[in-house]
C-alpha cells in the first residue's frame, strides 16, 4: 500500500515536472527563437522604438523612487510606531492593488484629465498626461507592492542589536548607520529592483495617460496585438526580461544571505508622540490618496452627468450591462476561479515535493516554481502566443487559466514551501513506521495543517487573475476576454461611466475575496487559540 | 528465544562509512540503549532499523524473519523522534486513534485502546488538549502512547529526552521504565548520555564513529571496558560527574 502511494506521487511529481517544461520553458525558448531572428540594428534604428526605450527607462526610475521612498515611509509608520487603527490604515493602503493598472490611468483621467474635476477646480490649462501623468499612475500602482515588501523587513528585523547598543549607550544616529541601514541596504536594494520591474513591465497606466508619451510595453502591445509583428514583440519581450532577470537574482542573493533559522527578537517600539502624530499625518494622507481612485469610480458610475450633474442615477450600469460587462465579467470569474483552484493545488504539491521529498528532481522543480518570478506577464503573454498560435489551445479559456497560474505561481508556491518547512520534518517517518501512507498524510495532516496558507494562496491567484491586464491582453479573443481589458476598450469609445463601474466592480469583488480570506484564516487563528 | 537480530551492516554516504559492520542480538522485552557521541553513525542505525533507509549490507531478523527490506509498516517497530512529531491539528486522543484507524484489525476498537494507551502512560486527564497545550514531557508520553498503540514488538526511542529539562528527564525516565514494565515491549533507546543509558538500560550498545566498541550490561561495562575509547568515553566521563557530585556529599545524603 505505502509503495503504491509512492508511486503515485512519483507520478504526480513528473507530471508536474512536465507541466513545467510545457508551460515555461518551451514557450520561452520559442521567443528566444524569434528574438534570434529579429534585426535588432534595424528595429532600433527606428526613432520611435529608441525613444519608447528611453521613456521607460526615465518613468519607471522615476515612480519606482517616489513609490519606494512612500512605501519606506509608511511601512516604517506602521512598523515603528504606537499609533492606533493599524489594521484599517493597512487594509486600505492596499486598496489599489485590488484594481488593474488600467484602472490607475483611469482615475488618472476622470481626476486630472483634461476635463478632470481636480484640474477644473486648480484652473489648470490641461490635464496631467505623459510622463507626470504615467508617473503618478505607477507610483499608485506598485505602492502597496513595495509597502507589503517593506513592512515585512521592517517587521523582522532583529532588535538585539538595539539593546545592545543602548547598554552600550551608542548616539541614535550611529544606531542608525552601523545597524538599521546595514540591515536595509539587501533588501531595500531587492524592492528598488522589484518595483522597478513591475512598473517597467506594465503598459496599463501608459497606455490610459501617456498620449503622445509612449513607453516600450506600449508600443509592445501595439505591435503585437494591432500588427501581429512576433519578431519584433520579441525584442522587446527580450529587454523587458532583462530586468526582471536582475530582480530575480538579487533576491535569491538576498535570500541566500538570510539564515531561515536564525531566531530573532521582535522589535520594541518606544511610544512617541511626536512620531506618533507625524504617522496620523502621512498615513491619513496616503490613505486618502489610496481611496481617491475607488471613490472617483463610484461618482462617475452613479452620478448622473459628471461633474454637472451629480445626482443618483443607475443608468450607466444598465448601459454597461447592456454592453456585455456581465459576460465579460463571468469570463474573469471564471477564469480567476479556476485559477485560483488549479494554481493552488499545483503549488500545494509542488510545495510539498520540493520542502518534504528533497532530491534531484526537487531542485528542478523548485527552480522552475521560483523563475515564473523573472518571467513578466507581458513577455510571458508573447511568448505563449507564439508557442501555442497553431495549437487547440489558443484561444481558448484554458490557456488563459495555464498562463496566469504560471504567472502568478511564485509567491504562492513559496507561501506553501515555507509553511511545508516548518513542520516537523520526522513526520513522513513516524507515519510510515505507523502505516500512514504520505497520500494519506497529505490529506489527513498536510492539508489541514497548511489550511491557512492554502486560503492565502486561493486568494492570492484569483485576486491577480480578477485584475491582470499583462498576459491576457495576447491570448483573450472576444469570447473568452477578461473585464479588466475592456476598461480601455470602454473609455476609447467614450464611455468613461463603464470603465468607472468595471473598476469599481473588480475592486468589490477583489475585496471580498480578501475580506472572506482574512476571515476565514481568523477563523482558524481563534480555534488555535482556543 | 532472540528477538531482534542484526547481521554484519553497514552503510556508505558516497566516501563516508557511517555504519561499518554492526552486529547485535536483542531479547524479548530488553531495555536496550545505543550510546555514543553525535555523528557516530547512532541515528544511521536506527533509520536502517525502522526501514527508512537499506543498508548495503547486512540482514535484519525479527523472531527469525528475514525484515532488511521490509517495507516500514511491516517490521512491527515503532519510533519516537526527539521532537516527538505529533500531529499538531489532532487532539491526543485524535493522535492515537488516527494511526488506528487504517488498520484492519484495530479499526473497530480504535477508540477503545487508544484510550487505554494514554491510561497507561497516565495522560488520561489530557485527552482533549492539543499538543501545543502539553508540556515537553506530556508531549513525548503522548507520542510513546501514539506508537505503543499498534503494539509493535520493538519500540525505538532516538533521544527523547534531549528536549526536555533536567528535572522532567528524571521524573521521565522513571515513567519509561513503568511503562516499558507494563507493556512488556522491547525497547531500543538512542542517546549521547551516559547517565541516561546507565540509568534506564538492561544492556548498552558503546558506539563509536561507524563500529561498536562493546555491548554488555551497565555495570560490566564500568568494571571491564573493552578499550581505551569505552573507558574515556563511558567510566571517566561518568567518573568526573561523580567527583563533582562527591563535593556535596554530606549535603545530599
Amino acid at each position: 500500500m505505502l509503495k503504491q502511494e509512492r508511486r503515485t506521487l512519483d507520478a504526480i511529481r513528473t507530471l508536474t515536472g512536465c507541466f513545467f517544461v510545457a508551460a515555461v520553458i518551451l514557450p520561452l525558448l520559442r521567443l528566444l527563437i524569434h528574438f534570434h531572428q529579429a534585426d535588432i540594428a534595424a528595429i532600433f534604428s527606428k526613432p520611435m522604438v529608441a525613444q519608447s526605450l528611453a521613456h521607460s527607462v526615465a518613468v519607471s526610475l522615476c515612480a519606482t523612487i517616489i513609490s519606494v521612498l512612500l512605501a519606506l515611509t509608511a511601512a516604517w509608520c506602521m512598523a515603528r510606531t504606537t499609533i492606533c487603527g493599524k489594521h484599517i490604515f493597512h487594509g486600505v493602503l492596499l486598496f489599489p492593488m485590488l484594481i488593474p493598472s488600467l484602472s490607475h490611468g483611469m482615475s488618472l483621467i476622470i481626476l486630472w484629465g483634461s476635463n478632470g474635476v481636480l484640474t477644473r477646480f486648480l484652473g489648470a490649462s490641461e490635464g496631467i498626461y505623459g510622463f507626470w501623468g504615467i508617473v503618478a499612475g505607477s507610483v499608485m500602482y506598485s505602492f502597496p507592492v513595495a509597502y507589503l515588501m517593506l513592512l515585512d523587513i521592517l517587521r523582522y528585523e532583529d532588535f538585539t542589536p538595539y539593546e545592545e547598543a543602548a547598554v552600550l549607550g551608542i548616539p541614535r544616529w550611529r544606531k542608525f548607520t552601523a545597524i538599521s541601514f546595514p540591515y536595509l541596504r539587501k533588501p531595500l536594494l531587492n524592492v528598488l529592483f522589484a518595483t522597478f520591474t513591475m512598473i517597467v513591465t506594465d503598459y496599463g497606466v501608459a497606455l490610459m495617460v501617456g498620449g503622445t508619451f509612449k513607453t516600450l510595453p506600449v508600443i509592445m502591445y501595439e505591435e503585437v496585438i494591432g500588427r501581429q509583428d512576433f519578431v519584433q514583440g520579441s525584442v522587446f519581450g527580450v529587454i523587458l526580461l532583462i530586468p526582471a532577470v536582475i530582480a530575480f537574482f538579487s533576491d535569491l542573493l538576498c535570500k541566500s544571505n538570510a539564515s531561515e533559522t536564525f531566531l530573532s527578537k521582535p522589535f520594541v517600539v518606544q511610544k512617541s508622540p511626536k512620531a506618533n502624530a507625524a504617522s496620523y499625518v502621512f498615513l491619513t494622507l496616503t490613505a486618502v490618496c489610496a481611496l481617491i481612485p475607488i471613490l472617483s469610480f463610484a461618482i462617475l458610475t452613479f452620478a448622473n452627468r459628471y461633474p454637472r450633474d451629480m445626482s443618483f442615477t443607475m443608468r450607466h450600469i444598465t448601459a454597461s450591462i447592456q454592453k456585455d460587462v456581465m459576460g465579460y465579467l463571468g469570463n474573469s470569474v471564471i477564469m480567476a476561479l479556476c485559477t485560483a483552484l488549479i494554481g493552488t493545488i499545483t503549488a500545494f504539491f509542488c510545495g510539498y515535493f520540493t520542502a518534504r521529498m528533497p532530491g534531484r528532481s526537487c531542485r528542478f522543480l523548485h527552480l522552475m516554481s521560483t523563475l515564473s518570478l523573472a518571467v513578466p506577464g507581458i513577455v510571458l503573454g508573447l511568448s505563449y502566443v507564439m508557442f501555442f498560435k497553431s495549437t487547440w489551445l489558443y484561444g481558448t479559456m484554458a490557456i488563459l487559466v495555464l498562463v496566469n497560474i504560471v504567472h502568478f505561481f511564485s509567491p504562492p508556491y513559496l507561501m506553501i514551501y515555507h509553511s511545508m518547512g516548518k513542520i516537523n520534518p520526522n513526520l513522513e517517518a513516524v507515519g510510515a513506521s505507523l502505516g500512514i501512507g504520505r497520500l494519506r498524510m497529505l490529506r489527513g495532516i498536510f492539508v489541514p495543517q497548511t489550511a491557512l496558507t492554502l486560503f492565502e494562496m486561493f486568494s492570492y491567484f484569483f485576486v491577480n487573475s480578477m485584475m491582470t491586464i499583462s498576459a491576457v491582453a495576447f491570448l483573450s479573443n472576444a469570447a473568452t476576454k477578461p473585464v479588466a481589458l475592456m476598461i480601455n476598450q470602454f473609455e476609447a469609445q467614450m464611455m468613461l461611466e463603464a470603465s468607472a463601474f468595471i473598476s469599481l466592480l473588480i475592486w468589490g469583488i477583489n475585496l471580498a475575496m480578501k475580506a472572506l480570506a482574512s476571515c476565514l484564516a481568523h477563523k482558524i487563528k481563534v480555534k488555535e487559540r482556543q | 528465544m532472540e528477538s531482534l537480530s542484526v547481521h554484519n551492516i553497514s552503510k556508505k554516504y558516497k566516501r563516508h562509512t557511517a555504519l561499518k559492520d554492526i552486529s547485535f542480538t536483542m531479547a524479548p522485552g530488553e531495555f536496550l540503549s545505543i550510546l555514543g557521541p553525535s555523528g557516530c553513525g547512532k541515528t544511521t542505525l536506527l533509520r536502517i532499523l525502522i526501514g527508512l533507509l537499506a543498508p548495503d549490507e547486512g540482514r535484519i531478523l525479527l523472531n527469525g524473519q528475514d525484515i532488511t527490506h521490509a517495507p516500514c509498516d511491516q517490521r512491527s517497530m515503532g519510533i519516537v523522534f526527539q521532537n516527538y512529531a505529533l500531529f499538531e491539528h489532532m487532539t491526543v486522543l485524535k493522535n492515537v486513534e488516527y494511526a488506528l484507524r487504517f488498520h484492519k484489525e484495530s479499526k473497530a476498537h480504535a477508540r477503545e485502546t487508544a484510550l487505554h494507551m494514554l491510561e497507561q502512560v497516565g495522560l488520561s486527564a489530557h485527552i482533549g488538549k492539543y499538543p501545543r497545550e502539553l508540556s515537553g514531557g506530556q508531549q513525548q508520553r503522548a507520542a510513546i502512547a501514539r506508537t505503543l498503540a499498534l503494539s509493535p514488538s520493538i519500540l525505538l526511542l532516538d533521544e527523547p529526552m534531549s528536549a526536555l529539562d533536567a528535572a522532567n528527564r528524571l521524573s521521565l525516565q522513571e515513567e519509561l521504565k513503568r511503562i516499558q514494565h507494563k507493556s512488556g515491549t522491547a525497547m531500543i533507546y538512542i542517546t549521547h548520555d551516559q547517565e541516561e543509558a546507565f540509568a534506564l538500560s538492561d544492556r548498552i550498545i558503546v558506539m563509536g564513529s561507524s563500529v561498536i566498541h562493546q555491548i554488555d550490561t551497565p555495570q560490566n561495562i564500568l568494571k571491564d571496558p573493552a578499550d581505551a575509547y569505552v573507558r574515556e568515553f563511558v567510566y571517566d566521563n561518568l567518573n568526573k560527574k561523580l567527583s563533582m557530585l562527591a563535593k556535596f556529599e554530606d549535603i545530599l545524603i
